[in-house]
């Protein structure tokens, strides 16, 4: 009788574990923090932002292709300017974050025409979502995570699900640094969970309170040695006049 | 009135060199013109029978509705008026076809290649399987498994896939969201981008469940009808009974007038006004014939037909002077003839009538010589096969010029030959008849 009681009084133990293991899974608050702290800590909310981005976009097919590429961003109010100067016969493009609206600017042709920020910058494997600030605590949930090291670095391997389709990915994978909090890889996946685009943020800097990745590598995964590397320099917080953030200056740059 | 006739087609046979010559120049115009109104009729013809090939029918059903998110996708759901439709207008109906559609990309390996997919229910679309010329593997497998493709052969060696082999499918769903998929090469058939048809094919609830759609739904419906020259009626009977009652009202408010200001009699247009577009519920559907993709063909064909006509009416005016010649030519030969037929008890107004008669047998002659030959013409230019350039395949029928001349066409043409060689022959025939006997037969010539 006691052997049954001491077997029961066991597995009512080791139930009670499996729960609380299974709850302590579930709970991703802190998980959701550092979320929060990252999208907060990637938003240039109180200065402005520009950068000039050299853009190197290898092409199995099509070779190497180098472009470079001037960005203003204002995150109060989700603004953006990015104006092409190279390669020359591109030189002139421009794309207009105002709000929800993306515009795309063609100087042959001298017309707008409305984009989507899930499209893919000129061919290459970023995402003009890439370009403006991360909203991970509000376009994805946590799913999951466990702790990691990627190279010399302690992560926590955050697993995504986007709450909407306002993301072009609907699954990600991100690795956070413990510490400093930043995201060093991420991993996108598609609806059928297949794995399409590892991003790596190698290198990172820090302008005033905000920190910014100025080495992005984007892999295509789908297309054996498509990728796209893109180097950030020219760094500068200096406020950018309201007039650039319009269609307006477009036109007149390309004059 | 039948001695008239006798002697003018007696005439017109006696002087048989002139007849042939001045009937000659008559064929070349109707030749001219019968050519480019047949040559256009045929364009035309080939145009529409490609364009309802490559976009799969001649009325299109597009189904469109809002997201709860406030996008716009392209979607119809089984819907009980349509199939109702469909049923009380079988008559009308030569077949149809309930397809989604992609342009993704096809990945194999370091290669990809952006490419048209249709998603097809291939039992209810049985007679397209048969219609597609294989050259490798077989068709059999898309019948039974739904992650298989048929893919063009010129596309597969883009991509250096062969059958048996997998290829990644990688689109976006409806909503824009990045999805793949993982299919294997059933078959290669022969491509006929020629016609605007290069597009490869795969189950249409695969397609779907990529697309974010449920297997039962799809994005266009097409249907060939039986009888083209009701198509637009046809179509009309599709939008209106498709169309919903918050439809209704927005159409009947467009319809009212706008109201204009004017300062000082000029009017003042106001501000042009964003297009503000409204939410619905439900779908709601777009139905188009390929008469109104035709329009700007047509248009085209129009101003080609008005040259041809243009470059008949200098022809006939050149024609019309020679007519006018040879008739004052052949009044002063006839001259003595008239005065012993007038004194003979015939009428001024029978002289005219034989001029007027030869004038109308001419005409009559040079289109009938200028239609037969337009005839040989067409059949042999017709039977050749040109090895064009696919972009101008699309005016040909399989490699060939086709001809279609309209008979309201040729009787129009006819009846203007007829009518200028009447005008060019009335002032000879009318001189003819006034000649007074008695110096007609005193006439020298």
């Amino acid at each position: 009788m006691k052997k049954i009681t001491r077997i029961f009084v066991l597995l009512l133990l080791v139930l009670a574990a499996a729960l609380a293991v299974g709850a302590q899974d579930k709970d991703f608050t802190h998980i959701e923090a550092i979320l929060k702290r990252l999208d907060e800590q990637s938003r240039f909310d109180r200065t402005d932002f520009s950068a000039l981005l050299t853009m190197i976009v290898e092409n199995p097919e099509s070779g190497i292709e180098k472009m470079v590429v001037r960005q203003f961003r204002r995150d109060d109010g989700e603004r953006f300017l990015l104006l092409i100067q190279e390669p020359i016969t591109e030189k002139g493009q421009g794309y207009l974050l105002e709000g929800d609206n993306l515009w795309f600017y063609d100087p042959s042709s001298r017309q707008f025409a409305h984009t989507s920020l899930k499209e893919t910058f000129q061919g290459s494997d970023a995402r003009n979502a890439d370009f403006g600030s991360t909203s991970y605590s509000d376009s994805y949930e946590v799913e999951g995570y466990m702790e990691g090291v990627l190279g010399s670095f302690d992560v926590y391997i955050i697993d995504l699900k986007a709450v909407d389709d306002t993301v072009p990915f609907p699954y990600a994978k991100i690795w956070v640094t413990k510490d400093s909090e930043l995201v060093l890889k991420a991993e996108e996946y598609s609806l059928t969970y297949r794995l399409m685009r590892t991003s790596l943020f190698p290198k990172y800097t820090k302008v005033g309170d905000v920190f910014i990745p100025v080495q992005l590598i984007f892999l295509d995964e789908l297309v054996e040695g498509q990728k796209t590397q893109i180097s950030v320099s020219e760094i500068s917080v200096s406020d950018i006049p309201d007039h650039v953030f319009t269609k307006a200056y477009i036109e007149r740059v390309n004059r | 009135m039948f001695l008239t006739m006798k002697v003018a087609f007696r005439n017109i046979s006696r002087q048989k060199k002139r007849s042939f010559l001045l009937a000659g120049a008559i064929a070349f115009g109707m030749l001219v013109i019968t050519l480019i109104n047949a040559l256009t009729g045929g364009v035309v013809g080939n145009i529409r029978d490609n364009f309802s090939h490559a976009l799969g029918g001649h009325v299109f059903i597009m189904g469109r509705e809002w997201t709860d998110a406030g996008q716009m996708i392209m979607k119809i759901r089984p819907d009980g008026r349509l199939d109702r439709l469909l049923e009380e207008n079988a008559a009308q109906i030569e077949g149809f076809t309930r397809r989604s559609q992609a342009m993704p990309s096809l990945i194999f390996g370091s290669k990809q290649t952006m490419h048209l997919l249709y998603g097809v229910d291939f039992e209810e679309e049985d007679k397209l399987l048969g219609s597609l010329a294989v050259t490798e593997g077989s068709l059999n497998e898309v019948l039974t498994q739904d992650d298989v493709i048929i893919l063009p052969q010129p596309v597969a060696e883009r991509l250096g896939v062969l059958v048996g082999e997998t290829l990644l499918i990688r689109l976006e769903t409806l909503t824009g969201q990045q999805n793949v998929g993982e299919v294997k090469v059933a078959a290669l058939i022969e491509d006929q981008e020629q016609l605007g048809l290069s597009a490869s094919y795969i189950s249409r609830s695969y397609l779907n469940a990529l697309l974010g759609m449920d297997p039962h739904e799809y994005q266009l419906l097409n249907m060939f009808v039986t009888d083209l020259d009701g198509v637009e009626i046809f179509a009309r009977t599709f939008r209106e009974a498709l169309r919903n009652p918050d439809e209704q009202e927005e159409v009947e408010a467009e319809a009212e007038p706008e109201v204009s200001v004017t300062v000082g009699g000029m009017p003042i247009d106001p501000l042009p006004q964003q297009e503000e577009v409204t939410r619905w519920e439900g779908t709601r559907y777009q139905v188009m014939n390929i008469n109104q993709i035709m329009e700007a063909v047509e248009l085209v064909v129009g101003v080609l037909n008005r040259v041809g006509l243009v470059i008949f009416l200098i022809l006939l005016v050149v024609t019309m002077v020679g007519i006018t010649n040879t008739f004052r030519m052949m009044m002063i030969e006839r001259t003595k003839e008239i005065g012993t037929m007038r004194a003979f008890g015939m009428h001024q107004k029978q002289v005219k009538h034989i001029f007027l008669w030869e004038a109308v047998f001419l005409g009559l002659l040079g289109c009938l010589a200028g239609l037969v030959l337009s005839a040989v013409v067409t059949l042999v230019v017709g039977s050749i096969r040109f090895n064009a350039a696919p972009s101008m395949q699309f005016f040909l029928d399989d490699g060939r010029i086709s001809f279609a001349l309209s008979l309201p066409e040729t009787i129009l043409n006819t009846a203007l030959v007829v009518f200028t060689s009447l005008i060019a022959a009335y002032w000879p025939a009318r001189a003819a008849a006034k000649l007074s006997p008695m110096k007609a037969l005193s006439s020298h010539t």
